[in-house]
Formats: structure tokens, sequence, C-alpha cells
């Protein structure tokens, strides 16, 4: 482990870390645009010079693809440090077009931060800016403006070595050079498209669904785990600041996911999701099942409970299947008030849809539910088989075909969203979704992340994991207790 | 003639760049000595010990750059020669190529054995049409009589050589951008570390030499690096071909020996200035090298000591004449408008700023100077000294103060009054 | 481009195995030559017969002043208009070349025959001004013998 000095500081370099890695690991903060910890270095911004000392006479160089070797002593905040970084970002702002104004990225955006920590004043130039295109479709879920872009070819190196579609290149040459998406529209088929617009170090690459929604500085970003897959790539779901509601609108615009970034799990996702992570709205925002009811009419909490334990005691044969969606606390739960009293079946609430992919060596995961790998350790893989004899069906989530419900079994059903089925129960249970409370999802191989509560839970709704507890309490514990 | 000759010592005919003339002025004999009589290491040892500069530009010692190279170390190998030849003012290695491929052919096939190279590969610029055609010509030759290919001259020793053209881009005579465009993509230049020595072509060990260079090895090689450095100066051995053009009654190549007095070749060999008008100042060794006014070159020799105490350098050899009355604020336009052209756009400060400074001498010309447009100009070529990722950036930079620090009197001028000193044309003036 | 294929065997048969991609220049000149310009077609076949991203070869394209994808006039003047032809006529010279075919730099003629470019320097600088007419140099040239070039061109 070699010994440099950063700034006059002794610090172990790793073997083989460069000295950016080096300094930022031992906190010593260098700006850098093209430089990310999980792409190639590209050495292209220059912003990340830093001084040499040395006998014959010391020299500046950039610190991305400086090797951290025994003895280097190098200077990261010095006068000729600061100039030169203040030099290159005038450099940027020669063409930039300052669109904070108008641009998603403000307040998050690192040439801002940059600008006003390292150089402070406005554009020296007095030339006109280079103009290039702006709003330019480089997929369908991401905009291109050229003018905002610095061409660290962060997007570029993206698609090279990490999603491997290849889509995006920079053609021309120059101060005309161009990100652009490769003519056969490759991005529109990269299942890992927008991780390109989290890494953007500006506003050139835009998601289409977040464009214009809100501003950042009005935005909380909740830890969350994607349910889109058995990766649980792990997330942050973002929405308004409770102090930021806008009182004018709809309720439902301060209580909805404005968007959706990789939360980095080193050990699960890295910094990445795939694109089914950034839409995961719309699995959770689906119109919600809002009232308990019995037989399709709304009922008091109380009264489909005790319908349902009655159900319960008096089947049979019951077989319940569980939901693949369940977090690790309500299967538990599950398992512990009403396991030994079904045949428990892990059901696979959703499968892939038409043109999603299935399975890469990346992220994507063929199984397309969060919590298979808890469940099953639970519950055993056996596959449902319902017969004639099946007298009592408890279906927990989404994902199952009615049509295979034996003709004269009752029904108990708990679920998030509306569906025609709801109201044909015997008893339903509208249930609360994952962003409305905290829990667990076991990854497929076995690593377990945890998800935080960002929203109410809507009034007459529960948490499947207390409503368990109430459905299998012991029936001799109850009689001596209040009804 | 400027000294001794080493390259240019046969007359240029229509058959003087065949197989058949090269062998009957003794061509491929050194190559059968070597490959008979000596091993790998020993060519290195006489190319390091012949102390030859590169002649593209850099003038990095030859034989430091193959000692990098570690024979057997079970990789591939590559040979590169730098045909891209870009530099404006600069066209000695056309001269080489079209007149005497076989020498660079004989000289790459005895690199290629120092350096256990399988594959070597000449990258030619896309516009030079007969410089490829006699060269791929000189290498069919080559194959056909069992010089280049699997078993050369019969002594297993093998090797293809492929002429590989460029497309246009001034940046792939850069010796990254070249290897990059030669992997098949945009000529961009790369970062080091690695030295292209270590990882190159291919990520494998790669040595690029201009073509001089390396037309220059099957010399060194035959008559030994002690009589090679007899000729030329102690830091600057051997001859230099130098293009000359501009404002200058004889344009063309010579070939000077090193420490030969440049007034001398300027004023006696190549005829003096165009249409007897004086000397302002010469761009030495194409435009990225600082111009010096014609006193300054009064003591100058031709070798890298002298120009680099002058303040200067050799550069590419290209060396353009430039006479009195000449408007260098034109001349510089000229030239930044080439460097904006050619910027591959990978980097900050080059990217940005030679569009910049291309603007700001574009509105000093078109008579709409600012004050601070001169300093701007200075700044922004100290923002691209030492920072770019190839030298083109520092190139731009070094053209742009050398000229202004010379002749800012005519900025100012142009500036002020909206107008050229001169007539503002480029041209050697008409006098009445 | 299919029957370009034979020839780009034996061009690739003197590269080192597995470096498929070091084709894309010297296939991308051989088609430009034998049809005038790089087709869309041309670029989807290239990409099938190296195994190369479609995007290498768009930016390899976009990026080289010398490949096109378009056709041009029959006759394509380019004209130096870097130092050391500047400094012997050269912008006379194009300004003369502009007006005898009637268009600006980057304009094809309306009959298709010339179309006029300026470049940046070609490695004549001895001979300037330079003119190269498709592959061909044309050296020491003047406005006379320019237009003597041109009637000869048809």
């Amino acid at each position: 482990m070699p010994e440099i000095f950063i700034n006059g500081v002794a610090v172990e370099a790793r073997e083989g870390a460069t000295v950016l890695e080096t300094a930022l690991e031992h906190g010593f903060y260098i700006p850098y645009f093209c430089w990310h910890k999980n792409l190639s270095v590209a050495g292209n911004c220059r912003l990340c010079m830093v001084e040499v000392e040395a006998e014959s006479g010391g020299w500046m160089d950039i610190a991305c693809n400086m090797p951290a070797t025994k003895g280097l002593r190098v200077l990261t905040d010095s006068d000729k440090v600061k100039a030169r970084r203040k030099t290159m970002l005038e450099l940027v702002l020669k063409n930039h077009p300052v669109d904070c104004g108008v641009c998603d990225k403000a307040g998050e955006c690192m040439l801002q931060d940059y600008h006003y920590t390292y150089n402070g004043a406005p554009s020296v130039s007095t030339v006109p800016k280079v103009r290039a295109t702006k709003f330019h479709e480089l997929s369908k879920r991401i905009l291109l403006d050229n003018e905002r872009c610095v061409l660290c070819s962060r997007c570029v190196r993206f698609t090279r070595e990490i999603s491997k579609s290849h889509a995006l290149g920079i053609v021309d040459r120059g101060d005309h050079s161009l990100v652009r998406c490769d003519e056969l529209r490759s991005l529109d088929d990269d299942p890992y498209s927008d991780n390109v617009v989290d890494i953007c170090p500006v506003g050139a690459l835009l998601s289409r669904s977040f464009l214009y929604k809100s501003r950042v500085w009005y935005l909380d970003a909740t830890p969350s785990v994607c349910p889109g897959c058995s990766r649980g790539c792990n997330v942050d779901l973002w929405h308004r600041k409770r102090e930021w509601k806008l009182n004018a609108l709809d309720p439902r615009h301060n209580a909805c996911i404005e968007r959706v970034t990789p939360r980095d799990n080193a050990e699960v996702n890295g910094p990445w999701i795939c694109n089914t992570g950034r839409d995961l709205a719309k699995f959770l925002e689906r119109p919600r099942a809002l009232v308990p009811m019995q037989k399709g009419r709304e009922a008091d909490l109380t009264s489909a409970i005790a319908a349902a334990r009655a159900l319960i005691d008096a089947a049979k044969h019951p077989v319940a299947l569980v939901s693949s969606w369940g977090s690790n606390e309500e299967l538990a739960a599950f398992k512990a008030a009403l396991g030994t009293r079904f045949r428990t079946i892990v059901k696979p609430d959703r499968l892939a849809e038409p043109g999603e992919r299935i399975e890469d060596d990346i992220l994507i995961r063929a199984d397309k539910n969060p919590n298979t790998r808890a469940a099953v350790e639970l519950f055993g893989d056996a596959t449902v088989a319902l017969d004639e004899g099946t007298d009592l069906v408890l279906v927990w989530g989404d994902g199952f075909d009615f049509a295979r419900l034996p003709r004269h079994a009752k029904t108990i059903l708990l679920c998030a969203f509306v569906a025609p089925e709801n109201g044909h129960a015997d008893v339903f249970f509208p249930v609360s979704v994952q962003s409305e409370r905290a829990g667990h999802y076991t990854n497929f191989e076995g690593k377990v992340s945890a998800f935080s509560p960002c929203f109410p839970r809507p009034p007459k709704v529960v948490d499947a994991e207390t409503l368990f507890g109430r459905l299998g309490t012991p029936v001799a514990a109850r009689s001596g207790a209040a009804a | 003639m400027p000294g001794r000759q080493l390259l240019m010592t046969f007359p240029v005919t229509a058959t003087s760049h065949t197989l058949a003339d090269y062998r009957a002025r003794g061509g491929y004999g050194t190559l059968d000595m070597v490959l008979r009589t000596m091993k790998p290491e020993q060519v290195t040892k006489e190319v390091a010990a012949s102390g030859i500069l590169g002649h593209g530009g850099a003038a990095f010692p030859a034989g430091r750059k193959w000692q990098v190279v570690h024979l057997d170390d079970g990789q591939p190998h590559y040979l590169c020669a730098n045909a891209d030849e870009g530099e404006p003012g600069t066209f000695k290695d056309r001269w080489i190529l079209e007149n005497a491929p076989h020498l660079l052919v004989e000289s790459m096939a005895i690199a290629a054995y120092a350096l256990q190279v399988r594959n070597a590969f000449v990258y030619i610029r896309g516009e030079f049409d007969l410089p490829y055609r006699r060269l791929a010509g000189a290498i069919d030759e080559a194959y056909d009589a069992g010089l280049l290919g699997p078993n050369i001259l019969g002594t297993g020793f093998a090797l293809d050589l492929v002429a590989h053209r460029g497309a246009g881009s001034y940046v792939c005579g850069e010796a990254s951008g070249l290897l990059t465009s030669l992997e098949g993509r945009k000529g961009y230049p790369r970062n080091r570390p690695p030295r292209l020595t270590v990882r190159g072509l291919y990520q494998r060990p790669t040595v690029v030499n201009n073509v001089e260079t390396l037309s220059n090895l099957a010399g060194i090689v035959a008559m030994g690096a002690e009589e090679f450095k007899k000729i030329g100066t102690a830091k600057s051995p051997g001859t230099q071909l130098v293009s000359i053009s501009g404002h200058v009654n004889r344009p063309g190549v010579y070939e000077l020996e090193f420490g030969y007095p440049v007034a001398k070749f300027i004023y006696e060999d190549c005829g003096g200035v165009l249409g007897g008008a004086k000397l302002k100042c010469i761009v030495p060794g194409g435009i990225s090298t600082k111009v010096l006014t014609a006193p300054e070159i009064e003591p100058v020799t031709y070798d890298h000591a002298s120009f680099q105490k002058a303040g200067s350098g050799l550069g590419s050899g290209g060396m353009i004449v430039i006479a009195e009355g000449t408007c260098m604020v034109r001349l510089l336009q000229v030239m930044l408008r080439f460097y904006h052209h050619e910027s591959c756009g990978q980097c900050t400060p080059c990217r940005e700023g030679m569009g910049w400074m291309h603007q700001i001498i574009d509105r000093i010309v078109g008579g709409d100077g600012r004050p601070g447009d001169i300093d701007r100009l200075i700044q922004i070529s100290e923002a691209n000294d030492g920072t770019t990722i190839c030298g083109m950036g520092d190139a731009a930079g070094y053209a742009t103060v050398g000229i202004l620090a010379k002749y800012r009197d005519e900025f100012e001028y142009f500036v002020e009054h909206k107008r050229s000193r001169f007539d503002g044309r480029l041209e050697v003036p008409v006098h009445a | 481009m299919k029957h370009l294929i034979p020839e780009f065997e034996r061009i690739k048969a003197r590269y080192p195995a597995g470096r498929e991609s070091s084709l894309v220049l010297p296939c991308l000149r051989r088609i430009q030559e034998d049809r005038g310009f790089v087709a869309d077609s041309d670029v989807d076949d290239l990409v099938a017969w190296l195994g190369v991203p479609r995007i290498q070869v768009e930016e390899v394209l976009s990026y080289y002043t010398q490949f096109r994808r378009k056709p041009i006039g029959r006759w394509h003047v380019q004209a130096c208009r870097n130092v050391s032809c500047s400094m012997r006529g050269a912008e006379r010279m194009i300004d003369h070349l502009a007006r005898r075919l009637g268009v600006r730099p980057g304009e094809t003629t309306a009959d298709g025959r010339f179309t006029l470019s300026t470049v940046e320097c070609l490695g004549s600088c001895g001979t300037a001004p330079v003119v190269v007419v498709n592959e061909t140099y044309h050296e020491d040239m003047s406005a006379e013998k320019l237009d003597r070039l041109l009637e000869g061109l048809k």
C-alpha cells in the first residue's frame, strides 16, 4: 500500500489506485466531470488537475489518471491549482448556455456547484456561444440538450461498458462534437438507458417523464427497494417535501413518486437500476382498493375480520397463495399466524411483460418479484394445486388466475389495487403498498435491503402484517378475550 | 548542398522508387546482413548509440523509446511509421514515400526484427494519393521478392507490413491518435500513462516513429553508430530533411546536415526571399513552433540546441519563409482557423479554446477588435499549455504567443484602426 | 458493398488476426471509391461483416473530412487555404474558382460537374498553391492553369 502525501498529509493509497481515488477516499475533494467510479478513465474534462511537488520543479496533471506511487506529493488546493480550476471552468462556461432558470438539473448540477465554489464570476467571453441542438430526442425516454453538454463522455462509456448497448457515441469533432444515439435508435431498446440521466454532470440528458415536474429542492428522497424483479435494486423514491406541499392542487400531487433514482449499493446493484425500476410508480400507483368488502359490499374492518376468521375456522382444506411482493416482516407474520392452518404456496405476483427483457448478466432477473426468496424459505417452492377438495382460498397480492378457483371454494382476498375479483371475494381486505410502511426484501442472492415509508396509508387500508395477526389468533385464546 | 547527405543521395528519376533501382543502389543489403549476423538487441543498441532523435517534431531519442519494449514478454509488439505528415509547412516525409519507399520498407523490417514485431504498419494520411500508391507498390514488390512475408530472405523472420490510409484528421499525426485511428475509431489521442511502448495499438507495446526517423535506420546499422555520429552535431547527430516554402525563391525539400547555418540555407541554398523582398521572420518547423525574426536567425544553426537557445524548436522540419509586409494578424488567423478545424473535441481547453481564439481573431480581422482581445488570446494559449490530452492545444498556444511576443504592435494597430497595418494580404507585397 | 468482400478479405489477411475493427477506415474508403459516397446500406453491410457497433462506423464517417454520406459532383475540386498556400495566392485563387464555378465552398455546380471545397494543409507547401481534384494533386497552380484544368474536366 503506497504512502503518498496530499497537501502534506500522509495517506495510504490502495494498490493500483489513482491520486483522485485516494484523495476522495481520504476526504480531500477534487472536482471532476468525466471521472466516475464505475466507468473507465476518460481524462477529458481536465478539471481534476493537481499540482505535483518534485525537486525537479514539479508539474500539474490530471489526478484521475495519475497513479498513486510511493512518495508522491500532491497539492489539491494550492493557488496554482485554484487558478487552473477557475480557468477550466471559464472554458466550460464559454459555450455553456446557462439555462439554469429552465433546466431540470438546477440544484443538483455539478457545473452549478463547481461554478459557485471554484469560479464565481460571470463568463469572460466576448464572442457568441456555439449553438447546438436543444430538445433532441435521444430516445423515447431521454431528451438531450447539446448546448449544455460538456462532452464528458460518461453516457457514451456507460453504454459501452455497463449496459453494453453501444447505443451512444460522439459524432463530428471539435466544438461542434455532438453526443448522438446510433441511427438504429438502439437507446430505445437499452433497458438501462435512464442511468445516463443520473450520471450526466449537467442538465444535458433529461428524463422525459420527469421533465419540468418539480424543482429538486422541493423534493425528498426516501430509500426503498425496487419490486420489479428479484435483484431488489436499492432505489430512492423522490416525492414532495412535507413543508413544500402544494395546497392549491389535488392532494395526490403531494403524495406521489416524482421520480426514481438508484441508491448505490455495491452488494446489490451498484449505482444503477433498469428502466422498469425508473417506472416503478406504475406498479405502486395503480388505482387503489380503499375499503374492506364482503361480497362486494363495503364492510367495516372488524366485521370483515370476524367473517374471515369464521371462514378460516370452518375450512377443511384451506390453501393460501402468498404474495412474493410481501415483505420479510409480512411473510413472517403470515407464517406465525396462519402458516400451520393453510397449505401455503408462494405466488409469483408478476410475470415479464411483452417486450420486457427476461434476464441478463447485468441486473435484470427473470423472477419479476422482489421477495420470492424469503417467501420460499418460509413456505417452500411447491406449485399450487387447487382441486375440488379445496374449500377456502386466501389470495394475497396480484397475479392469480381466478379461473382456476374451485367452484365451491370460499375466498379471502388481500390486494392493494382495484380489480374486478375484489368484489366477488367473500371477504376482501385493501392492503398497504411498500411506500406506506417500513420493511425488508431478500433478493435472489439472499441480500436483505430495507425500504422506508414516504406516504400515509389511506385511512381504511390495512397493513397485511397486522392483519395476519388478527386473522390468526388461536380460538382458545380468543374465547377469554374481549370481542 | 547544405552539408553531407544521407538520404537524398541519388537522382530522382521515373524509376528511382522501384525495387530494381533501390537494389542497384545497394538496397536490402543491410537487412540481409542484420537478419543473418545480428541479434535484435544488437540492432537496438546501435540505434540507441547513434543518438538519433525523432524527426516528427518531439525529438525524442529513438533508441530510448525502443528500449522500453521488453523482448520475450510473451505478447505481440507493433511497429508503426507515422506518415500522417499534417503539420502545415511540412512535406518532407512525402519525399521519402514517393521517391525512396523501399528505404522505409527495409528500415522498418530492420526495426521490426529488433523489436520482435510480427505486424507493422505505415499510417499514411488519406490525402497522400501518389505517395500511398508508390508505397503500396513498393510493399507489393517486397512481398513478391521475399523481402516481406512469412520467411524473409529465407531466414525464417516473418513480417507483415500494411500501408494503412487515414481519412483527413491532423491529430492522427499524434502517435496515440494515430493508433486509435488504426484501431478503426475516431483519431482521439490518449492520456499517458500508460506510454504507448507499454500499451499502444490494441493495448500492446507499440513503437511509433516518424517516417524519416525510420528511414535513417538502414544507414545507421550499415555504417555503424560511430560513423553516424560524425555527421551533424554532438546533440543532433545526422541530418534532417527540411521542407521550405512560403516567400522563398526555391521552395522544396532539402537535406541539411545538423549544424548547418540557417541564414546561409535560406539566402543561398534556397535563393533568398521571393521577389527580392526582405525577410521578416520564419516559422521554423511547422506552424506549431515559435516564429523567429530575421535578426534572430542570423546566429542560428540547424540543430536542436541552437533553436532552443533562440527560443524556438526544429519541430517537424517544415520551414516557412515570411517576407516583410506580410500581415501577421492575418497569418495567425489562418493558423487559428486550422487549429479550430482540427481539434478532435475531447478535452475542454482545446475544444473550447480553439474556437474561442478563432472567433476572437476573426473579429479583429473583421474590424471589430476590442481592447482585451490580445490578452485574452494569450490567456487562452496559457490555458492550453500543459493542460491538454495531446500537444495540439499547446501547439496552438505556442504559435499564438510566439507571434504576439514579436508582433504585438500589428495586432494593437488592427484593433485600434480596424484594419491591417499592411494591406492585409499574405502574398509577397508587389512593389510598384 | 457485398461485391467488395473478396477484396476486403485480402486486405484483412495482412492485419493481425481478430482485429477486424482496424478495417473500418480501409473498407469505408474502398466503398466510397466504388460508389462515390457511403450509403446507409453500406454502413449496415459493413457493420454486419465486421461485427463492430454501428455507432462506431457512424462516428468515423462524421469525424474524418474525407468521408461523405451523400454524393457530390463528378469532380471534387479541393483548394488548400492553409499558411503557405495562402502566402502564394490561394485566397485569390479560391475566389477565382468560386466565381468561375458559380458556387461557394461546400457547394456543387447545378450541372453536377464540380464540387468546390476548401481544405487544410495537403503536405504540398513547396509547390503552393495546390488544388486536389478527386485524388490528384495539381501543384504550382494559378488562375490560368486552373481555367485550363477545369476546361479539360468533362
